[in-house]
């Protein structure tokens, strides 16, 4: 299956040929990336329908594992990797590209192929690749705006990103100096045996906190308010929507295969439970909308650590569950927020001239909290019953300490649902069709999967069997080499 | 396809819902709203037996499904019969006098008792928490609708609704560990191996999770606001029947669910006191404090909503009892004072709808001008104050009975000092608004409109009929406690029947009548004469007060009694809110400096270097 390769070659092609092509033509240029990444996300579901669920793995070059690079797409990695270039189809910064012209389309595409890569890679050294690719294009993206504030900030989430890329780097050689190998399914045969040690866990930490900075995990989360509230809102939504979920899924992949350790679970829950408390109580205290979502962001994205601490398969299905749903929210709210800036104060009345947008704050807000029927409340309540599976008195802090946060969470947005319904004028103006069109679509793709919950649950509790399953990864990568080294 | 009538019933209240989010702002909706609950009330009659709805709904593994029994068969028609006469009440010149969202409101009304509705007919523990969490946004929609101070209000009272369905969402983890399942019988069954400690965990959940509701102490302190700010038709609803929805929710839990015998055997370490105890002693502080915090209230809603609450105190003492005459009693209360509250609150509400406030203060001598209302008042207070012979009465009867009856003598003198309290506020709410002179700003002020005095006097009616023979509705509640494996009630027409204590109110009333009767036959019979006088011949203080000179006592009203008992207000409840809410701002204030702060990377770094020194050492 080298079809795989092309949804990532492409984008990053692309993103070198933006430039050449803006030169021939201005409006070419401008329809090129979009083009690109229709025609990716049209790959990717091709791939996606032909394989039928059934995991495959591609080597690049014939270089068979564990020499070569190795691509691997089980139904979660398809997931994602689809994600990438449809929401930043959804979430194209149009109006960025104005100011800073062909630079962002090429930054863009540059984040999709990244982004696409690390859905997708099966080898800990190309994730790690990806990342950083990932990592200077979002640098670019979110200084976008060239403001004072905007570059202030993208210089302390380049420190804060540097930092975490050095310690993931660390982890990387920890791991290749114990085992050596990088390949994923090689170390998922080691690891038992060689990294099931303190050296194996600080690897595991330290790889935890270098991805864990796109992830918004806590110690390395500083950047996120600042970034967030300065950056063009679409890049933010890109962000904390997809950027995010991505680092996840490397943190899931490696806490599957590689580190299932109960250590490595218990710092996930811990650093989670922090990052859940530190965020929702910051968000608290927000004085405006945008470093409010962001707060909220790294809240959810601490339940989402906070998942993944759950041993086994319910574990993985509360984690896709929060997962997916938060890739619908936040987005969705920060392209609300595009209007909405400024003290919150300034917002009173504003819901009564934006009824819609008002309308989709609410129901976000109420899917946010966990509000039945809402999907958001069976993500929050799968997450529960696994925590509350658990024995430590850790676990039962955590539940503690998710269900505080939800009274706090429901303080915060709905004095902000009540302020936008208040009885004042209200001068801003309205939102941009565009906005509104991308959040009413999330907002109806929200709506419409409560009645296919049903379906919806299976479907995710079969993904997490399949992702959980370790020996079919194993024999699909290393059973690949076999078949190729044969003749 | 096949409707049952628990099938019709949540089928019109969808309707009703619809028609209302269409059509509420057409000015006849409020008609429409009032004929829809109708229906509600007659789908209801034809539920006799205990049934199953024929829909659900399920995913991740779960079910959600809905029945009613005879319990939830009682708190509903309760629910439905309070919306019939809140919407009627609000139906027509209140309506279209409502400077509101009309639609909105309707709504709003219409979603509550759907989201209620959905609560009773709960058939497992996550269909209950999923009808709690919609009863609670319900609640808080109509709540904040009015903006302004209300939208405040309704926060507050979001923080505490939010609080008690997040310690709810926590006892279902904790009986879903236990037993693998949501269900009733299953929660039951991993309850009899459950040690101490996870069961008192679990019944202070419970407590705090409905207690919120119900406006439990300490959890109380959201409802006067958030209630009496509320336009009138949903304030009169709030008020009759919502926060009742913990007292559903508590007896399902802690009766039928732990069982009363369970609560008794389950002590408090180092005291020789039970979890019933504690329970009761809750239920009894209730009714004490909250009754005298209206006691100083200067305006009528805040009153009456204050004295929700202690009510509230009553019906769960009665219940926690466990006995056919005290659990009997607490669900009788129910009943009786949603009658009750409902045609109080439509009497300030008909004077704010013609003078614009209900500022005790600045009312008086309205009897002139309303004398309906003023009637309907009247009977609303003896009903509140529990004498006969109005149907308040009967069931705090039989809570005071039941007490003595199981030895309580404590709890029994904490429940007739909260009654004290009662006496004393519902007779300053009756003067300062109806009584003494009336004041010159009001000498044009109508009667309240037919619109408003009907349901106002219906309900008045209802409450006297169902205090003059209990029996019409004790049939119910004996029904209830059946549904709760309680001992059941033996009753009769005129109350209750048993060797320790009976009670006949149709020989109470009757002789009661009899004695004014013999009454006015002795004074008219000797030749006593009445004279009519003016309401404005009166004496204040050894002073005749003249037309030019009018005088009403109502500023500092009780004022010997306040020197008396005043210290005793503290505020201690406000004072735990706010220590709590500083202490939460305080660490915000902390996580929030962890985002601002100006070089995280040094943090960073001396926090990597300490960690990996620690791992590789």
């Amino acid at each position: 299956m080298n079809a795989l390769a092309l949804p990532v070659v492409l984008p990053l092609l692309a993103a070198f040929l933006v430039r050449p092509v803006g030169l021939v033509s201005g409006r070419l240029a401008s329809a090129f990336g979009p083009l690109v990444l229709l025609l990716c996300a049209g790959l990717l579901v091709n791939i996606a329908v032909l394989v039928q669920g059934q995991p495959v793995s591609a080597n690049i070059g014939a270089f068979a594992p564990p020499l070569g690079i190795v691509f691997y797409a089980d139904s979660i990695a398809l997931l994602f990797a689809i994600v990438v270039p449809v929401f930043a189809l959804l979430l194209w910064p149009r109006e960025a590209m104005q100011a800073g012209g062909d630079r962002i389309s090429a930054l863009m595409l540059l984040l999709v192929g990244a982004g696409t890569g690390m859905a997708l890679s099966g080898d800990l050294f190309n994730l790690y690749v990806f990342y950083e690719l990932l990592a200077v294009a979002s640098f670019g993206l979110v200084a976008a705006s060239g403001t004072a504030r905007a570059w202030a900030a993208t210089v302390r989430y380049l420190l804060i990103s540097g930092f975490g890329s050095v310690l993931a780097l660390i982890g990387v050689a920890l791991i290749y100096a114990q085992t050596g190998t990088l390949n994923l399914a090689q170390l998922s045969e080691f690891a038992p045996e060689l990294l099931a040690n303190p050296l194996g866990l600080a690897a595991f930490a330290c790889l935890l906190v270098g991805f864990g900075v796109k992830a918004e995990l806590f110690p390395v989360n500083a950047w996120v308010p600042e970034v967030y509230a300065t950056a063009p809102k679409r890049v933010s939504a890109l962000l904390a929507g997809v950027v995010s979920k991505l680092a996840i899924l490397v943190v899931l992949r490696l806490i599957l295969l590689v580190f299932d350790t109960p250590e490595a679970r218990q710092l996930l829950l811990v650093l989670g439970l922090i990052g859940l408390v530190s965020g929702e109580l910051a968000a608290w205290r927000a004085r405006d909308l945008p470093r409010m979502l962001a707060f909220s962001s790294i809240g959810q994205l601490g339940l989402l650590f906070m998942a993944m601490s759950i041993p086994g398969v319910p574990g993985l299905v509360a984690a896709l569950a929060v997962a997916l749903h938060h890739l619908l929210m936040k987005p969705a709210l920060f392209l609300l927020a595009e209007r909405w800036h400024g003290g919150l104060e300034n917002l009173a009345g504003a819901g009564r001239k934006a009824p819609l947008a008002a309308g989709l704050f609410t129901l976000f807000a109420l899917s946010l909290l966990g509000v039945p029927p809402l999907p958001g409340f069976w993500a929050k309540l799968v997450l529960l019953l696994g925590l509350g599976e658990q024995d430590a008195l850790l676990a039962q802090a955590a539940i503690a300490g998710v269900l505080l946060m939800a009274v706090v969470e429901a303080h915060y947005l709905f004095r902000l649902v009540g302020l936008l319904y208040a009885r004042n004028e209200h001068d801003a103006p309205p939102h941009r069709m565009g906005d509104l069109a991308v959040a009413s679509l999330l907002g109806v793709v929200l709506l419409a999967s409560m009645p296919l919950l049903p379906a919806l649950a299976e479907g995710l509790g079969w993904m997490a069997h399949q992702a959980a399953d370790v020996t079919a990864y194993r024999a699909v990568i290393l059973g690949s080499t076999t078949a190729g080294a044969a003749p | 396809m096949n409707l049952n009538p628990l099938d019709l019933l949540f089928l019109i209240a969808a309707l009703n819902l619809l028609a209302m989010l269409i059509v509420g702002s057409w000015r006849g909706a409020g008609i429409l709203a009032t004929v829809l609950y109708g229906a509600q009330l007659l789908a209801l009659s034809e539920i006799s037996a205990p049934t199953t709805a024929s829909f659900g709904f399920s995913g991740f593994g779960f079910t959600l499904g809905w029945q009613f029994d005879a319990l939830a068969w009682l708190f509903a028609v309760i629910t439905v019969a309070s919306a019939l006469v809140a919407s009627w009440y609000g139906s027509g010149e209140w309506l279209r006098r409502f400077a509101g969202n009309r639609r909105l409101l309707l709504s709003a009304l219409a979603a509550n008792v759907l989201a209620m509705l959905m609560l009773l007919g709960s058939g497992d523990l996550l269909t209950l928490f999923v009808g709690w969490e919609a009863t609670s946004w319900a609640g808080f929609l109509l709540m904040a609708l009015a903006g302004g101070v209300a939208r405040e209000a309704a926060l507050k009272y979001l923080v505490y609704a939010i609080a008690g369905a997040m310690a709810l969402l926590a006892a279902l983890v904790l009986l879903f560990k236990a037993g693998g399942s949501f269900d009733f019988s299953s929660a039951a069954a991993s309850l009899d191996g459950m040690g101490d400690a996870p069961m008192w965990g679990l019944i202070l959940l419970f407590l705090v999770a409905f207690g919120a509701k119900l406006a439990l102490l300490p959890l109380h302190l959201w409802q006067a606001p958030a209630y009496s700010e509320t336009p009138a038709p949903g304030a009169v609803f709030l008020g009759a029947i919502v926060g009742r929805m913990g007292l559903f929710a508590l007896a399902v839990v802690l009766v039928k669910l732990i069982g009363i015998a369970d609560l008794q055997a389950l002590a408090i370490p180092f005291s020789f006191l039970s979890a019933q105890d504690l329970i009761a002693w809750i239920a009894a502080l209730t009714i004490i404090l909250p009754t005298y915090t209206a006691l100083k209230q200067n305006d009528a809603r805040y009153l009456l909503a204050w004295h929700g609450i202690g009510q509230g105190g009553y019906m769960l003492l009665g219940l926690v009892l466990g006995s056919a005459l005290g659990t009997a009693g607490g669900l009788l209360h129910m009943i009786n004072y949603a009658a009750t509250q409902a045609t109080l609150l439509m009497a300030v509400f008909a004077v704010q709808h013609r003078i614009g406030h209900t500022d005790l203060n600045r009312l008086g001598g309205l009897v002139a001008r309303m004398p309906l209302s003023f009637l309907a008042l009247l009977m609303g207070i003896i009903s509140l104050a529990g004498l006969p012979p109005m149907s308040g009465f009967v069931s705090k009867w039989m809570v005071y009975t039941a007490l003595l009856q199981d030895g309580r003598p404590l709890l029994f003198l904490a429940s007739v000092i909260g009654t004290l309290g009662t006496i004393l506020s519902v007779y300053k709410l009756i003067h300062n608004m109806f009584l003494g002179q009336l004041r010159v700003e009001h000498e044009r002020i109508d009667e309240a409109p037919l619109s408003m005095l009907i349901p106002m006097l219906a309900c008045a009616t209802l409450a006297f009929i169902t205090g003059a023979a209990p029996g019409l509705v004790l049939g119910w509640v004996a029904a209830a406690q059946g549904a709760l494996g309680l001992p059941v009630l033996v009753y009769t027409l005129g109350g209750v029947e048993s060797p320790q204590a009976s009670l006949d109110m149709l020989w109470v009333v009757g002789v009661l009548f009899a004695g004014f009767g013999v009454g006015a036959i002795l004074f008219y019979g000797f030749g006593g004469k009445t004279q009519r006088i003016n309401q404005l011949d009166n004496y204040a203080g050894g002073h005749f007060l003249t037309t030019e000179m009018r005088y009403h006592y109502s500023d500092n009203f009780y004022a010997g009694l306040m020197h008396l008992i005043g210290g005793w207000y503290r505020g201690s409840f406000h004072w735990l809110e706010s220590a709590i809410s500083s202490g939460v701002r305080l660490v915000a204030t902390a996580a929030g400096g962890w985002y601002r702060a100006v070089s995280p990377g040094f943090y960073l770094l001396a926090g990597t270097t300490l960690l990996l020194a620690w791992v590789l050492l």
